[in-house]
């Protein structure tokens, strides 16, 4: 017990030397983010999200600050919420599924404080209670869509080819990513004309988001059985794919990645200005995250809602600029997304018949 | 009591230059290291909630700790403490989550699955080491990734709800949490994780101390030639040693599966297992002292995020600055150990030189 | 300008210990002069100061009537002095010459040629017999001394110091080094000799000033004064170098080994068809050079090697399968070659120490916990009863003791074991005179109070003073077997070591 009171004691030391420049007061805590696993520079999810707050907060004059938790446990997601809020902050961005019990807690423990919880709705430990505080904003991406655009792109820009899908976990987002992303692939065959094929044993889930060798190796096992094209929606493991995808295209393999989340075009680029992305499958977190701060600073935040982002609202969409696309191609693109848009083209949210 | 200070005052010592190191990476930052540690410490102690999650913290890591510390007494480094923590997790969550008993019943049954899980993933790499010379850093880290995929697929394939990352949530009758205790200390995480980590320093104090068996362990980590040459079997103590160690860390999987987390989460080696190395070397591998590490460890982890909250200090470098505490900390240690060892020679040979008998 | 090396009212303090107080010696051109003390007497100190290891609190040192200062090792070498060291500094994995001019390699580039040229000459010069390309780890342990030597030569060392140079060489390789020395003195050269074995300073030396506690008790002319006399100056007291030991009947057979194939670690053969039979109330010695196979033996015996063929029985009882406690509980007591890797846990303190092979009975632990009390009151008697000196007693740890009083911690706790045999494998490396002379007390007491003893040890005098019967080891094979008696010829032993046979002997 010794070393505690030690502890206490140069705590309180400490805090008496402080008393002075203790008041917090020189900068305004106001939006927080807390990243899910993996780093905020992870090329997607974390980084999207936190771009946006910053782009927003830059604008309407906050100091946004984002926390890393120790681990992946709910008691960590709500330690550091609980960091956030006992220093003042008054909304709180959590991307990632895994906050869903996390904000169920937190909703009602910190009853004053606005919460985004993107791609989740907030339950409790075993599923047995789904509920939304008023103070919390649940936003959802159709992956499908999006998944289903670059399949259609990919599939007119390369006619006949060989596909092979990369995920992350085996988590709803990415299933929808790559289901949506099948159907896109057999729409071109079928209303373009092309010659698309994906085998199961080339749709794999690496099991993980940030394991970047993994990614390499499962990317080289696919190119070397003939594979020309992969979907990556994966993280950091979609990273190690394009690093290897890179590696083989300087030594002249005509092989393919389509990137996710955001437009992974510059992470793709080797000699020079070559590319290997053909495409990306985004998805607008930056945009949503923006969206959100600014609702915040002009009071019009609303809680309890379920926000769904798809074509009809631009919350998804392939990039507006893709050099590696025909100009062909491009308008094809944009025709799905219209019938995105209106409805016409409806792509299935649930595995069906496809691979996994 | 009769006691050698000289152990706490070098650890205490060895936290004031890992704090000292702390201060120097913040202030070249630009931050004021200071408010930074003002901010750290509130974080972790300003209320009876933050002191509990500290606590509650702490508890996995005493257990990870002494594990490695165990093994450290017998001349082992356990490396694998993480994938030990996975497995002793796994067998505690299969159990809580497909068998229904009264948690009187359940918990202990739990902690058994614990034990004798993390027993079996440290007897594997101790066999290797006593039969055929497998190095046990090698071993353990390869457990280590056995223990990560097993989780993996068990979970993945039979016990998840819900999500594919975690498995189910351990029902109410097999988590430590209690919710006097959570109310006791307004909200705290803290539960009964705690009790069986403070019996396990108990435990394992006596071990040590007072029994043949310590006695043996602590004589092979010592000299492993010289407990050859008075009969102890150095195969036997490593394996059981490793056993131990393991079952140890077994019980760091259930504390934090079923009490700090309420389910298992998968494609993650935990980081608890690693901290116990740190754990360890800083409370010098006595048991309480690893206790007092794990708990100023807990401090530091508990407060990082309200230090980065209230400070302009990023949490990259935050995490650096904590990792550069932990390590220097516990490293600070090994360089006062290198030193003594240098001087000593130093002193031996003056010794020698100067009044010896040798 | 008698005096090439002076060293004049000396004085070096360590925390807590005056090593050297205001000792002066003296160094002729062209003469061997011994430092003569015990160990810890303040000679290496000395020593340490003329090689500039160490800075002296007072005092000067002069050469050839010049005062210097010496502040490093590279001064000392400038100055013409250099220092067989004890333990050699030498990369094992290099050759001879590539060691010896390291350190000395001139500019940039190596001339290995020339080197190696001037080398082979020195070696002819001083009847070193070196082969420069030889890599160090390939030579024996004499040869390795003798590139040190070499070393020194090729620095033009004027005057050597040789600490303790002896101790880790044979009987025959110490003929060879003092010849060495001689011719070294013939050429020119001055050498001071640390030591504290008598018969070698009888041998070579000249002059011997002799140092006790750090204070100089008289140089004396070596020819006029007898071993006896050196040897009371040293200790400060009579030594009796004669173990009275008066003759006795040996009783039945307690270690019979029988046929003995023993593999080393190279997986070669280092024991071959070997028998032996020690019995009650004798002390048999094992003599041979190092590596000979003694090792092998008694770690066969003690079950730390595996036994290939044969059989070895303690009190008729076959036991070569038998776990290291197993034997321990058959009645062997084993006094380790290395104290400190096998005798003794040096983080354990003392009272652990003591119960080393009995922890696990009654009365130092009862259903696997440890009784404190007897433990401690256990230490406490063999304390006492074996002199052993330690700053805290029981909770003293191993290594804080001197390295004596370590070895009489060792010999207590065998010999309290009450083995009806004890193995006592070098016991006195490294001790001085008066532990020596306890140690050897404690053995022959041993025999004669019915033990059977095997001692293997590399010092033949000790062998010689000790044993009732004297076994030959060579290469794995008992060359002969001799009762200890008036007729016995240290010379017939010595060839006998060396492998020859007593028929092929002239």
């Amino acid at each position: 017990m010794k070393k505690i009171l030690l502890v206490v004691l140069v705590v309180a030391m400490i805090a008496s030397m402080m008393a002075g420049c203790a008041k917090k007061a020189d900068l305004l805590a106001t939006v927080g983010m807390v990243t899910d696993a993996g780093t905020i520079n992870d090329k997607s999810f974390n980084q999207g999200t936190w771009e946006g707050i910053v782009k927003a907060a830059e604008e309407f004059g906050y100091e946004p600050k984002y926390l890393k938790p120790v681990g992946t446990t709910k008691a960590d997601y709500l330690t550091e919420i609980g960091n956030l809020v006992d220093s003042g902050y008054k909304l709180i961005v959590c991307p990632g599924f895994k906050f869903e019990t996390t904000i169920y807690e937190a909703q009602d423990k910190w009853p004053e404080v606005l919460f985004v919880l993107i791609d989740g709705t907030p339950h409790n430990d075993d599923y047995s209670d789904f509920k939304l505080g008023y103070n919390v904003a649940a936003v959802f991406f159709a992956e499908e869509q999006s998944g289903f655009l670059a399949g259609v792109a990919a599939a007119v820009e390369l006619k006949t080819a060989e596909f092979g899908f990369i995920g992350g976990m085996e988590i709803p987002a990415v299933q929808k990513f790559n289901w949506g992303f099948q159907q896109g692939l057999a729409y071109a065959n079928t209303n373009y004309g092309t010659s698309a094929t994906i085998k199961a044993e080339n749709v794999i889930y690496q099991g993980t988001f940030d394991d970047v060798a993994a990614g390499g190796a499962i990317a080289a096992q696919m190119y070397d059985k003939g594979v020309d094209c992969i979907f990556t929606a994966a993280g950091g493991v979609g990273v190690g794919a394009i690093t290897e995808a890179k590696a083989r295209a300087v030594n002249g393999e005509n092989i393919w990645i389509v990137g996710v989340d955001v437009d992974q075009y510059p992470d793709g680029v080797y000699s020079g200005e070559k590319s290997v992305i053909l495409t990306s499958a985004m998805k607008g977190i930056g945009t949503v995250a923006y969206d959100m701060v600014k609702a915040f600073h002009q009071n019009t935040f609303k809680g309890g809602v379920t926000l769904i982002f798809d074509a009809s609202n631009d919350g998804i969409g392939i990039p507006a600029e893709n050099p590696n696309l025909s100009s062909e191609t491009e308008s094809i693109a944009a025709d799905v997304f219209g019938m995105l848009k209106d409805g016409t083209i409806v792509v299935s949210t649930v595995q069906g018949d496809l691979i996994k | 009591m009769k006691r050698d200070y000289t152990g706490i005052v070098k650890s205490l010592g060895a936290v004031f230059l890992g704090l000292l190191a702390g201060a120097i990476l913040m202030i070249a930052i630009g931050a004021n290291p200071l408010k930074g540690y003002f901010y750290l410490f509130q974080g972790g102690l300003k209320s009876i909630e933050r002191i509990g999650n500290v606590f509650a913290i702490a508890t996995t890591l005493i257990l990870t700790g002494l594990s490695v510390a165990f093994a450290f007494r017998t001349g082992l480094f356990n490396i694998g403490a993480a994938g030990q923590m996975l497995i002793g997790g796994l067998c505690a969550t299969v159990i809580g989550l497909s068998v229904e008993l009264p948690r009187l019943v359940l918990l202990p049954v739990m902690f058994l699955a614990a034990l004798i899980g993390g027993a079996v993933w440290g007897v594997i790499p101790g066999f290797l080491k006593a039969r055929f010379n497998v190095h046990e850093v090698v071993a353990t880290i390869m457990m280590n990734w056995i223990a990560y995929w097993v989780v993996y697929y068990t979970i993945r394939n039979y016990f998840t709800a819900g999500l594919e990352t975690e498995s189910a949530s351990m029902p109410a009758a097999g988590q430590l949490r209690v919710s006097w205790l959570s109310q006791l200390l307004s909200g705290s995480y803290l539960n009964l994780g705690i009790v069986i980590s403070i019996l396990c320093v108990i435990v394992i104090k006596f071990i040590l101390d007072r029994t043949t068996l310590g006695y043996e362990l602590k004589a092979v980590g010592f000299n492993r030639h010289a407990a050859k040459y008075a009969g102890i079997k150095v195969n036997r103590s490593i394996i059981l040693s490793m056993m131990i160690a393991g079952g140890l860390a077994g019980l760091a999987g259930l504390t934090y599966y079923t009490g700090y987390s309420v389910n298992i989460q998968i494609g993650i080696l935990p980081s608890q297992g690693f901290d116990g190395i740190a754990v360890a070397l800083l409370g010098a591998t006595s048991p309480w002292g690893v206790f007092f590490s794990a708990t100023f460890f807990g401090i530091l982890h508990a407060g990082k995020g309200f230090m980065n909250a209230n400070t302009s200090i990023p949490p990259q470098i935050s995490d650096s600055i904590i990792a550069i505490i932990i390590y220097f900390t516990a490293t600070s240690l090994f360089i006062e150990k290198l030193y003594k060892k240098l001087r000593g020679r130093r002193a031996d040979r003056k010794q020698i030189k100067a009044g010896g008998d040798e | 300008m008698e005096y090439i090396v002076e060293m004049l009212n000396i004085r070096k303090e360590f925390p807590g210990v005056l090593a050297n107080d205001n000792v002066t010696v003296q160094l002729k051109q062209g003469e061997i002069l011994a430092l003569l003390g015990e160990n810890g007497a303040g000679k290496s100190t000395l020593m340490s100061i003329l090689f500039g290891l160490y800075h002296m609190d007072r005092g000067s040192i002069r050469i050839r009537g010049e005062n210097v200062t010496i502040n490093n090792p590279n001064d000392a070498n400038n100055l013409g002095i250099g220092m067989v060291h004890q333990h050699f500094q030498l990369v094992e994995t290099f050759t001879v010459t590539e060691n010896i001019i390291m350190g000395a390699e001139g500019r940039f580039l190596l001339d290995r040629k020339k080197a190696g040229e001037k080398i082979k000459a020195l070696s002819v010069q001083y009847g070193l017999n070196i082969d420069p390309d030889e890599i160090i780890e390939d030579i024996s342990v004499g040869m390795q001394q003798r590139v040190e030597i070499l070393k020194m030569l090729y620095r033009n060392a004027e005057v050597l110091i040789f600490d303790e140079p002896t101790a880790v060489l044979t009987p025959q390789e110490v003929h060879e080094l003092m010849q060495i020395m001689r011719n070294l003195i013939t050429e020119g050269k001055s050498i001071i000799l640390i030591t504290h074995k008598l018969k070698e300073i009888k041998e070579i030396a000249d002059r011997c000033t002799v140092i006790r506690r750090g204070r100089v008790i008289g140089t004396v002319d070596v020819k006029t004064t007898s071993q006896q006399q050196m040897a009371t100056m040293m200790v400060g007291r009579e030594i009796s170098f004669t173990v009275d030991k008066e003759d006795r009947k040996a009783g039945d057979v307690v270690l019979s080994v029988q046929n003995l194939n023993v593999l080393n670690n190279r997986k070669t053969p280092a024991l071959k068809d070997f028998s032996l039979d020690v019995r009650r109330g004798e002390i048999m010695g094992v003599a041979g050079v190092e590596g000979n196979g003694q090792t092998e033996l008694v770690e066969a015996i003690t079950g730390l090697r595996k036994v290939d063929s044969g059989r070895i029985e303690i009190n008729g009882r076959e036991i070569s399968r038998y776990s290291v406690r197993g034997r321990n509980e058959a009645g062997i007591a084993h006094i380790p070659q290395d104290r400190q890797r096998l005798g003794l846990i040096m983080d354990y303190n003392l009272g652990e120490n003591f119960v080393l092979k009995s922890y696990y009975h009654k009365p130092y632990s009862k259903y696997g916990i440890l009784k404190k009390e007897a433990i401690d009151k256990h230490a406490e008697k063999l304390i006492s009863d074996f002199d052993v000196r330690a700053g805290n007693g029981v909770k003293s740890p191993a290594k804080a003791l001197s390295g004596g009083n370590q070895q009489k911690a060792i010999l207590g706790r065998e010999i309290d074991l009450d083995t009806d045999l004890l193995i006592a494998v070098q016991p006195t490396r490294g001790l001085d005179v008066g532990a020596i002379e306890y140690i050897h007390k404690r053995l022959i007491e041993q025999r004669d109070s019915g033990k059977a003893v095997l001692l293997v040890s590399l010092e033949l005098d000790e062998i010689m003073d000790l044993s009732d019967r004297i076994a030959v080891i060579n290469s794995g094979e008992l060359i002969d077997l001799i009762t200890n008696d008036s007729n016995i010829d240290e010379n017939d032993i010595g060839l006998m070591m060396a492998g020859v046979k007593r028929g092929e002997q002239q």
